[in-house]
């Protein structure tokens, strides 16, 4: 294949490329929608209520694992960064309930859109690491303690991207195969049971991403002395016991 | 090569990888069903727990799935 092939427009690259962009649309005017009008710090409600539980999960695992870091600082790069692969895939995944033809194919159903997540995923894993850090730090990680760590980040993108795309790719392989042969009612049963994994997979894909980004930036604590402690002056764990 | 080997030598590496990962997963779903009913107040924790591990399974039979559309995109009838 020469090089100018890749950049040839086929009709598939086109159906991935409307999906995704018809994708990001929606995401970027619903959460245009969510953040609009008067946002307060009492007790929200409506729109702002939605928003806030929407990301809460997010900002729960960002929280977690800044630990030694600026919290808020932590917070404010790593939600977003979660947040946008977790809605993205998800909606992704539940384009295929749009009942019209062409616009149903889900994007996350192509190897080359799980693969470009993947890839930005852990680029973005290794970037973050470098800005909480610094790169030097960064760059220990993929050599320390383990010389051969940095081959599990490509791994990672391999192991990412193909779980993503086996799920997506296959269960919409089954629908089209099943709707061929008995073309109503049982797609029906298919895309009520779709909803499980296209929901976990988006969930699996981002908590995967969290744990290895923790990792990544792990603060370690430098070692403290142990404390002397005398016989005596040791504390009682157990309960005295009643006479 | 022979159509029907092919189908064959396509089959039998899902089989057994669908085969592994479903007792593994049953380990992993049992255990950790056992835990949320002994102490439910973790169970949130509990329940991510799982789904990570067995998203790590499911990756291994993803992998068979790969290989084995592979080897069915090569069959020539």
């Amino acid at each position: 294949m020469a090089l100018g092939d890749v950049w040839a427009v086929t009709p598939t690259g086109l159906v991935v490329l409307v999906n995704a962009l018809i994708v990001s649309v929606v995401l970027v005017a619903l959460g245009a929608f969510l953040a609009h009008g008067k946002l307060t710090s009492d007790v929200p409600e409506g729109r702002q209520l939605f928003g806030e539980f929407a990301i809460g999960f997010f900002i729960k695992k960002a929280r977690e694992m800044s630990d030694g870091h600026d919290r808020a600082k932590v917070v404010g790069v790593v939600t977003p960064f979660l947040g946008t692969f977790f809605f993205f895939i998800l909606m992704c995944n539940l384009i295929v309930l749009i009942p019209i033809p062409i616009v149903n194919r889900p994007p996350t159903s192509f190897y080359s859109v799980t693969l470009a997540l993947a890839l930005s995923a852990v680029i973005g894993n290794i970037v973050l690491a470098a800005y909480f850090k610094g790169g030097l730090g960064a760059l220990k990680h993929l050599f320390w303690p383990n010389p051969m760590q940095w081959v599990s980040e490509f791994t990672d993108v391999l192991s990412l991207s193909l779980r993503l795309f086996g799920n997506i790719g296959g269960e919409y392989m089954t629908l089209v195969l099943v709707a061929a042969v008995v073309p109503v009612g049982i797609p029906l049963i298919l895309h009520v049971l779709g909803l499980i994994p296209s929901f976990v997979q988006a969930l699996v894909f981002t908590l995967l991403i969290a744990s290895f980004l923790a990792s990544a930036i792990h603060h370690e604590a430098p070692k403290q002395k142990k404390a002397k402690r005398s016989w005596f002056h040791r504390k009682r764990s157990e309960p005295v016991a009643q006479s | 090569m022979n159509p029907v080997f092919m189908a064959l030598v396509a089959i039998v590496p899902i089989a057994a990888g669908a085969v592994t990962a479903a007792f593994a997963m049953r380990l992993i779903s049992v255990t950790a069903l056992d835990g949320m009913t002994r102490q439910p107040e973790i169970a949130p924790q509990l329940f991510t727990a799982m789904l990570i591990a067995m998203a790590l399974v499911e990756a291994l039979c993803i992998y068979t799935l790969v290989v084995t559309l592979v080897i069915a995109g090569k069959i020539v009838v």
